[in-house]
């Protein structure tokens, strides 16, 4: 079965993936903070149990990871595949994780809340998304009993999580609102409608590959339905503009900047993350612009096997040089 | 190509523009773009707000109350220290002193979203008329009566409930 950035879903052109996360506590532990280690143990396995009786056809296969046993160099490549956060990745506390075969589905536990429920799909996809993380919450809710309130909803270890626990987000490809500088007005803009969003590799045309994570703030008050509708709603917004400045730029300047790129990553020896990200990104708008021809999926699968971690979990341990050079040969032969 | 005004981007940006009758072409990287003021591209800014977030709210309040939670020991001002709270049982013991951060951060103190169908979570519910006794008693004293008349009502419909 294929990971996320092996494929491409709907808008894949400018939506990357849409991800849900619900933030659980189960009744009779205190939050994680507060925990003592054996209390965090043994919730762990409490949760781990209960998960690992669920065998539905959503989430076939799962299996639990003690993050203890998983060597420092894939945890982080578990980072930059986007399936735990670096929060979880660099906490030392007793943590596990449960994960389809996939790893579109997946459960951190321990993390700032007993459970964080988490689905990723590719491509603009929220609704399947939630439908898969909601049915898993109910299985598991009947199992372990959450912490929940109804006037407050659950009950998260922040304020800010309570209610639906519920955070969606997309990640989308921006290149050409990003070199136009529109990103930084329309980051205000959803701010102040309960909206984030924030530069992936940094911000700013020559920062990193133009993706954006745009994900709800408010998850008390509203329905997981609405919630999951407005951010749908935005992120069409950041197509259709995507699309409106890629109509209006200038083809023959853009083509000669997509084709020097391509030229770059067919012939460099050596690429730094951050070269990579920028031409691939060109590469990326390349591709869904009709200007070159490769496979669509490409791009954004190279993008994330060539971050450090995930270079060095394929290709053994390298220093900062080595990896600039293998990073280059394994672009170059990909393309 | 490289931008024309500072030689160092790419550019990104080719803009024609006409000035008496004569057309001048410019090649500009996003940022000079923006500098010269030929973004374009319209912000859409759609209404509404919010915004402020648990660092706004560490100042207010915090140490006026010494009371601990008895599910997990920690005190109010603990909570607003770290923005993190130490249990369920917290969200009740704390209900009116968290309730305007609550406010302030998603703009409504009332969940509407999904609600769970089993049995364990009967432990997780505080003990709701007592809960709504002490906010009714909060609201009369500042005064707000039409949401005290509302919150009576649900105790009343609760206390019915309870005697059946
Ligand atoms: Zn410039
Ligand atoms: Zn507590």
């Amino acid at each position: 079965m294929a990971n996320w950035y092996n494929e491409i879903g709907p808008e894949s052109d400018i939506i990357v993936t849409s991800r849900i996360r619900l933030a659980r506590n189960i009744t009779g532990f205190p939050f994680p903070s507060k925990m003592s280690e054996q209390q965090r143990a043994e919730m762990t396995q409490k949760v781990k149990k209960a998960l690992l009786e669920i065998n539905a056809p959503f989430a076939k296969n799962l299996r639990y990871i003690d993050m203890g046993d998983v060597p420092e160099r894939e945890v982080y490549a578990m980072v930059e595949r986007h399936i735990i956060s670096p929060e979880f990745a660099g906490s030392n506390s007793t943590r596990g994780i449960i994960i389809s075969e996939d790893e579109s589905v997946s459960v951190m536990i321990g993390e700032e809340d007993h459970l964080r429920i988490q689905v990723l799909k590719t491509g603009l996809n929220l609704k399947e998304a939630y439908d898969i993380a909601e049915r898993l919450d109910t299985l598991l809710c009947q199992k372990l009993g959450f912490a929940y309130n109804s006037e407050l909803g659950f009950l998260t270890e922040c304020p800010t999580n309570i209610g639906t626990g519920l955070r969606a987000s997309v990640m989308m490809h921006l290149p050409m609102l990003d070199y136009s500088s529109a990103v930084r007005e329309l980051t205000e803009s959803v701010n102040k409608i309960g909206f984030t969003m924030r530069g992936l590799y940094g911000e700013g045309s020559n920062a990193g590959a133009n993706l954006y994570q745009l994900s709800n703030q408010i998850t008390l008050g509203i329905t997981e339905q609405d919630a999951l509708d407005n951010l749908e709603a935005i992120a069409k917004q950041f197509i259709a503009k995507e699309l409106e400045a890629r109509e209006k730029t200038d083809k023959q300047l853009l083509e000669d900047e997509i084709f020097r790129a391509f030229g770059i990553l067919k012939n460099a020896r050596l690429l730094s993350s951050k070269e990579m990200l920028r031409h691939l990104s060109l590469i990326k708008l390349g591709v869904s612009m009709g200007i070159i021809n490769i496979d669509a999926s490409l791009p954004i699968k190279l993008l994330v096997e060539g971050q450090p971690n995930m270079l060095m979990r394929a290709f053994g341990e390298l220093d900062s040089r080595e990896r600039d050079i293998k990073r280059a040969s394994f672009i170059r032969e990909a393309l | 190509m490289l931008c024309e005004n500072c030689g160092k981007n790419t550019a990104t940006t080719h803009i024609k523009k006409v000035i008496n009758g004569v057309s001048t072409q410019k090649y500009l990287c996003g940022s000079c773009a923006a500098k010269l003021g030929f973004t374009g591209l319209g912000s859409g800014s759609i209404a509404g707000m919010l915004s402020s977030f648990l660092g706004d709210m560490l100042t207010e309040n915090a140490g006026l109350n010494t009371k601990r939670c008895a599910g997990c020991g920690t005190s109010f001002s603990e909570i607003i220290e770290s923005g993190k709270v130490g249990c369920a049982q917290c969200y009740s013991e704390f209900y009116n002193d968290l309730l305007p951060y609550i406010k302030r951060v998603h703009g409504s103190v009332k969940h509407i979203g999904k609600v769970p169908n089993s049995a364990p979570l009967a432990v997780a519910e505080p003990n709701r008329i007592a809960l709504l006794k002490q906010h009714l008693n909060d609201l009369v004293a500042r005064e707000e009566f039409e949401a005290a008349a509302k919150v009576r009502d649900e105790i009343k419909e609760l206390e019915a409930k309870e005697m059946q």
